[in-house]
């Protein structure tokens, strides 16, 4: 039943963006192969994409529906996006985009003591020294045991 | 002769039998810990064994899978999480009767009645399943589409907040799964001109992101978890209780063997089910349901390990996954070459009775495990979160990394981490994107086979999906199964039954 808990803080944002995102994709399975037959590569992803169109709409009648949440962007920023994940977040993205630099064991350490450091907040000793425990695991199973290839950095020349 | 061989396989096999084991003990584990699935173990595993032989892959993952679906239930009954959502059924009267200091008996008979179910349902798998696949060679290509349509369409009503949600996920899995060149035409879809996009998105990658980082990201949410501690004193279950309970075990085995093999359902649906029939047919209970009832917590548990034999139905005969995790382990063939479907019976019997033997194994070390290592256990369930989630983001990467090798797929998981966790927190269930990714390319080729059979005349096309019996029976539950969700089927309701009114009149 859709009416039965109010609206999520910037739900209709989301909705109204997949919304366009499915139109878009549909307009880019148009391009495929067009109208020009029924077995076509193009015919399956417009079918997708339309379902995509017809059930957005669909989503953004019942949440439309639902009672206003009211708090606007601060509600969204408690809630949806808090701090906690936005760091968080980031923490990830430097994360994957210095692996090819520093190496998946330098970047990973680095990694580890950063968020564990940041989501625990207990001494700093203990965090490096779980991080590097939780570190040499992940090495051992699947570096010496399951062999499997590890992102090495241009930093270190493929020491790491 | 060739079948108990091949079915022992993993048996006496010590690398094997080691596999096995060790899958199923990690399994319990990441059921067991909130924020750790079994899809997301299987997807990052996948990952990591696809370099392996095939029978050594498989062995791992179905350890996985069987202890995975089982560890659920412990820290539903010891901390009220339900470890993985099949196990949402099961804490409703395992909590409380841990609460009353009965924890270990109550994990012991789940144990043992898990493991009864696990086998009930891998009994179904070998039995059915050579059937199954002698009628599925008459399916045409418009069947396919059809049950694949049918898989999407109940994974996406069963789970979620709407069947609107559940059919944008599957149709946003399906786009996923066109991008790159088409396999008929070598058209490319999607690509923008570019070539990293012309071999498509590797649907692991998909995976990882979906399950492991945008479940990571759900889970910051929750990070400070009440531990509660719990006596644990007798975990081997009363034998009376074996033999009181063995007739609703076997009917919840019946109901969890049937549900994981209809495409798309799984264990939790399963369980809920279970739950909710046992609820119905036990008019006595010495505990009210909801208070720690026994029956309450054997029937889910039941049909949960038995969906898991019931999954792998249409898995091997149809290619069709029967749940979230099955779709991985398809991904998991295909990338070793083989090809889920009927042929499979044919022309790799062995691989199908290694997979039952390994099951059934499987199951064994789920009875060993289950009743020993309890105290370990409850100390390593209480990992804060905040340790397990920066290590399920490395995990997650080092995955995605190791299927090509590309550190392109690392961001590939990374947007598709945060487009799930959005997804997730406005309601959306990422299971039907994933079914989606997995059958979307399987059903564009079979709805073009099906229209150049029918030479492109769309009036051809549909009449044969009325004309031939296979295909008027599943286009018929496809229809059904829509209508029900939309909103003329109360409609039609109501105009039947004023009908009806007006003729007894």
């Amino acid at each position: 039943m859709p009416h039965d808990r109010p609206r999520r803080p910037g739900e209709i944002v989301f909705v109204v963006l997949l919304l366009l995102a499915s139109l878009w994709l549909f307009w880019q399975s148009v391009l495929i192969s067009g109208f020009s037959g029924l077995s076509t590569p193009g015919v399956f992803p417009m079918l997708a994409s339309g379902v995509m169109v017809v059930s957005a709409l669909w989503i953004l009648r019942d949440t439309a529906k639902r009672a206003p949440d009211g708090g606007g962007i601060s509600r969204f920023l408690e809630q949806v996006t808090p701090l906690r994940q936005a760091v968080m977040l980031g923490l990830v993205a430097v994360y994957v985009s210095v692996m090819p630099w520093l190496g998946f064991v330098v970047a990973s350490g680095l990694f580890l003591i950063a968020t564990i450091g940041f989501l625990w907040r207990r001494n700093f000793r203990l965090t490096v020294g779980i991080s590097a425990v939780a570190l040499g695991v992940i090495y051992l199973i699947f570096r010496v045991a399951f062999q499997v290839v590890l992102p090495r950095g241009t930093l270190f020349q493929g020491l790491f | 002769m060739d079948i108990l061989g091949f079915l022992t396989l993993s048996w006496f096999d010590p690398l094997l039998l080691f596999l096995t084991g060790a899958g199923t003990l990690a399994g319990i584990y990441v059921g067991a810990i909130p924020g750790l699935s079994v899809t997301m173990a299987a997807s990052i595993l996948i990952s990591f064994t696809f370099k392996w032989d095939v029978n050594e892959a498989l062995a791992l993952i179905a350890g996985v899978y069987m202890g995975g679906v089982y560890g659920g239930s412990r820290t539903a009954i010891l901390l009220n999480i339900p470890g993985a959502p099949s196990a949402i059924a099961t804490a409703i009267d395992g909590y409380p009767m841990a609460k009353r200091g009965e924890a270990g008996e109550a994990i012991g008979l789940t144990t043992v009645m898990s493991v009864f179910g696990g086998f009930i349902g891998i009994l179904a798998l070998a039995l059915f399943a050579p059937f199954i696949s002698k009628f599925a060679i008459m399916f045409t290509s418009r069947d396919y589409l059809l049950l694949g349509m049918i898989g999407i369409l109940l994974v996406g009503t069963l789970s979620g907040e709407s069947f609107a949600k559940g059919a944008f996920a599957g149709a946003l899995g399906v786009l996923i799964g066109m991008v790159g060149l088409d396999p008929m035409t070598a058209e490319g879809r999607f690509t923008f001109g570019t070539i990293t996009l012309m071999g498509g998105i590797p649907y692991v990658v998909a995976m990882i992101g979906f399950f492991g980082v945008a479940e990571a990201f759900v889970q910051i949410h929750s990070l400070n978890l009440p531990v509660i501690k719990q006596k644990i004193d007798r975990i081997i279950p009363h034998f009376s209780d074996v033999k009181r309970y063995f007739w609703l075990a076997l009917r919840a085995s019946g109901i969890g063997t049937i549900i994981g093999a209809l495409p798309g359902t799984g264990g939790d649906i399963a369980a809920l089910l279970a739950y909710d029939d046992a609820k119905r047919i036990t008019k006595n209970p010495d505990v009210p349901f909801g208070e720690g009832a026994k029956e309450g917590l054997i029937a889910p548990e039941v049909a949960n390990n038995a969906a898991v034999g019931g999954a792998f139905v249409p898995m091997l005969t149809l290619g069709i996954p029967g749940d979230a995790v099955t779709a991985v382990i398809i991904g998991a063939l295909y990338i070793h070459g083989l090809k889920p479907g009927p042929l499979l019976l044919v022309e790799t019997p062995h691989l199908f009775w290694f997979i039952v033997g390994n099951l059934a194994l499987a199951n064994i070390f789920l009875l060993i495990f289950g009743l020993t290592g309890i105290k370990v256990f409850t100390k390593i369930v209480e990992c804060p979160k905040a340790i397990l989630i920066p290590l399920i983001i490395i995990l997650s990467s080092v995955g995605a990394y190791a299927i090509q090798n590309n550190p392109v797929d690392i961001y590939w998981m990374l947007l598709f981490g945060v487009i799930g966790y959005f997804l997730k927190t406005y309601g959306f269930q990422v299971g039907p994107i994933i079914l989606g990714v997995i059958l979307g390319p399987m059903m564009d080729s079979n709805y073009r086979r099906a229209m150049i059979g029918a030479r492109g005349d769309i009036g051809t096309f549909l009449w044969d999906f009325a004309s031939h019996p296979i295909s008027l029976v599943l286009s018929i539950a496809f229809l059904l199964m829509l209508l029900s969700q939309t909103p003329i089927w109360p409609v039609l309701k109501s105009l039947i039954s004023r009908k009806t009114n007006v003729s007894n009149q």
